[in-house]
């Protein structure tokens, strides 16, 4: 095992009951509300490898979303509870990619994939990220580099495994 | 009408009974919202948080659904759109006050399924900020399963989708994510 914490393979730290104002006029979560979840489940993932919001007030240098792709595949009501397998599926100096199953009370609701971009806010372009949260990045690289990745990974829009 | 859940997401076009008129030019790309960032979708960083980006894009979508016949009524009927997929691609932050135009572009359809690209654009400038790309499925909402539009609303799709032809496709469209490299 490394020796910073990797969050377990896959990531699955996020733990969240659906919020009343996250539902739509049909009493189902909302479309914008699924990447409102696939966000601080990913965020969580960003903070074990040291790269949330403190890092950006201490390096003046954040992960920026550049791309996001939902795949929507069940309902979410009032009630149930959310949670989160987290994947990280590649990575580079700047870049980190990573694949969600989001759940409701166990049951597969949608997958979403984003690609991050470190970036030098004070410059404002991309930058490479300093040896200790590469290092961390790497050992998460590590962890998950058994993990089956899901057919659908990487594909457009509209394609089909 | 039903009085709003108080604190749900609502868009602003809730209420308004779609109206088709035949006889009226279809715009290409179709231009149907405008908005400016409000307050409660800034983030710590005062800039607009990710998910309100799909706000954004979703009361766009909204705007466009009325636009082709799918109001509150219809829904009432048993059938809605339902997003299956969306790809967003970012381009530019937006601050607090900012103004935002989208429109909306049919890239394709079938008798069940939309294939539709959004662009969110600087008010002013038109500076592109934001693209979404969406695949959306005609459900009937009881039995939760794809069903054929109504031949009304597939003879709108074809009159839009005719209107959109000379338009060109959208270089996102269609494009896998990744981490390119380049060749070695």
């Amino acid at each position: 095992m490394a020796e910073h914490a990797v969050g377990g393979a896959p990531f699955a730290a996020y733990h969240q009951p659906v919020r009343p104002e996250w539902l739509d006029y049909n009493g189902h979560l909302n479309d914008a509300s699924y990447s409102l979840v696939l966000s601080a489940a990913h965020e969580l993932v960003l903070e074990s490898l040291g790269l949330s919001a403190d890092y950006r007030a201490s390096h003046r240098a954040s992960m920026f979303t550049v791309e996001t792709h939902l795949r929507y595949l069940a309902e979410v009501s009032a009630g149930q509870v959310l949670t989160a397998a987290t994947t990280l599926v590649e990575a580079d100096r700047k870049r980190l990619r990573l694949h969600s199953e989001l759940y409701a009370d166990g049951r597969l609701a949608a997958t979403g994939e984003c690609l991050y971009l470190h970036v030098d806010t004070v410059a404002g372009r991309s930058a490479s990220l300093p040896d200790d949260r590469w290092a961390r990045v790497e050992a998460m690289l590590g962890a998950h580099a058994e993990l089956p990745r899901p057919p659908h990974l990487g594909l457009g829009v509209g394609s089909r495994p | 009408m039903t009085e709003p859940t108080p604190g749900r997401v609502t868009t602003p076009y809730e209420g308004r009974a779609a109206v088709w008129d035949e006889t009226a030019a279809i715009e290409a790309p179709l231009r149907l919202h405008r908005t400016t960032a409000p307050a409660e979708w800034m983030d710590y960083n005062d800039h607009m948080s990710e998910s309100c980006f799909l706000l954004a894009f979703g009361d766009s979508a909204d705007a466009f659904f009325r636009f082709l016949g799918i109001d509150e009524a219809y829904r009432a009927a048993g059938h809605s759109l339902y997003t299956s997929q969306t790809h967003l691609h970012h381009r530019q932050e937006v601050t607090l006050g900012e103004p935002l135009a989208l429109t909306v572009q049919l890239l394709d359809h079938d008798r069940r399924r939309l294939h539709i690209h959004h662009e969110m654009r600087h008010g002013e400038t038109g500076v592109l900020i934001a693209e979404a790309e969406q695949l959306l499925v005609h459900v009937d909402t009881a039995e939760g399963r794809s069903v054929d539009l109504p031949a009304e609303l597939l003879r709108r799709l074809d009159a839009i989708a005719a209107a959109h032809r000379e338009l060109p496709r959208p270089d996102v469209v269609g494009r896998a994510m990744g981490i390119r490299r380049p060749p070695h």
